[in-house]
């Protein structure tokens, strides 16, 4: 934990455990070194924050399925390019998002509707026990994000699931620039407290 | 600083429970995904199906010709049935008693992909002549993921 030092690095929520990004990493390189069977456990480690980064571009149920499928075969096939196995989530959730731009982007112009009508994204099927359980608060910050733009909410969707010790090398990894995220992500967070504050949520109590 | 970081943090915990619920990864994506990944790591060891039975015919000849091949461990099995199209390249109907995740068949470099449908049919088309091999990644009966190929058989 000791290289976790970068600014802008979402301390672990769950303390107890290795968090995903460093889970992630040792079964890489335990796959590198010729344990397959790491490989598997790799793939249920990171593919659920791989879904939700690829659905906070707006992409449908199908088309989210395909960019994560692309994601994994695109490192098996690409993974002697990964310099540093400890970027390896990293690198993941940045295929998938460069993948999941690519595939809007190739949607949306095959059909402009489709975009609009996903946002915000409404739960498709929740049963009657689900909607009982959602409790007010969470219902109130659903609604919440939904009234931010859809940059922000794209956003703070791929930050809440994504991990990244090191973004810098994991940028030199992929020759992509390091963008503006830091501030972009606390604006998008202002917006989001100012808009809780206004429906007169309280449940932040330590901002 | 260190304050914001954590309300930062456990703000973006509760919208990562708000997602995970109401947006939830669909029930069977994580396994396909092992599956799909299985079949594409040619560094894994698969268990190998032996050919348990064959057509007279070894191999298709001309369009008239038809083979079939079963290939099983003993508790998966896998029918293969190959005829020939007009254009000289080959069509694979397969049957597998089991529920497949992922099925690949394998000429050398080059790799074809099918999907399972209902009760287990799967099928490619346009196969070139030459030695294949077939790598499927199926659920056992056990709920766990398994992973096999076949011997190289002619089609």
């Amino acid at each position: 934990m000791g290289a976790m030092t970068h600014a802008g690095a979402e301390p672990s929520v769950d303390s107890v455990e290795p968090a995903r990004w460093q889970r992630a990493a040792a079964l890489f390189v335990r796959w590198r070194d010729g344990d397959a069977r790491a490989m598997d456990e790799l793939v249920r480690v990171m593919t659920p924050p791989l879904w939700h980064v690829a659905r906070a571009y707006g992409l449908d149920q199908a088309l989210a399925q395909d960019v994560v499928q692309t994601t994994w075969l695109t490192l098996v096939r690409r993974h002697e390019t990964i310099l540093d196995p400890q970027a390896v989530s990293g690198w993941l959730t940045m295929c998938a998002r460069r993948e999941a731009w690519r595939v809007g982007k190739l949607h949306r112009r095959a059909d402009p509707t489709e975009i609009e009508s996903l946002e915000p994204h409404l739960p498709a099927q929740e049963s009657a026990e689900q909607t009982a359980a959602t409790d007010d608060e969470s219902r109130r910050l659903w609604l919440a994000v939904g009234q931010l733009n859809e940059r922000c909410q794209r956003l703070l969707r791929i930050v809440a699931f994504e991990e990244r010790p090191d973004y810098a090398r994991i940028a030199e990894d992929l020759a992509m620039p390091i963008g503006s995220i830091g501030p972009t992500r606390q604006r998008c967070l202002g917006k989001l407290r100012a808009v809780l504050e206004g429906d007169g949520w309280g449940g932040d109590p330590d901002a | 600083m260190l304050d914001d970081l954590a309300a930062d943090a456990a703000l973006f915990a509760r919208m990562r429970a708000v997602w995970e619920r109401l947006d939830p990864v669909p029930a069977d994506l994580v396994d396909r995904m092992v599956a799909a990944v299985a079949v594409e790591d040619l560094s894994r060891e698969y268990a190998l199906l032996t050919l348990v039975e064959a057509s007279t015919l070894a191999a298709v000849r001309g369009e008239t010709d038809t083979a079939t091949l079963q290939f099983s461990d003993g508790s998966t099995s896998v029918l293969l049935h190959v005829t020939a199209t007009e254009s000289g390249t080959r069509r694979i109907d397969g049957w597998v008693d089991a529920s497949a995740l992922a099925i690949r068949l394998a000429q050398g470099e080059r790799e074809w992909s099918a999907d399972a449908g209902e009760h287990g049919r799967f099928a490619f088309d346009d196969v070139p002549t030459g030695m294949s091999r077939l790598r499927l990644v199926v659920r056992g009966a056990d709920g766990d993921l398994h992973d096999f190929q076949t011997p190289q058989f002619e089609v």
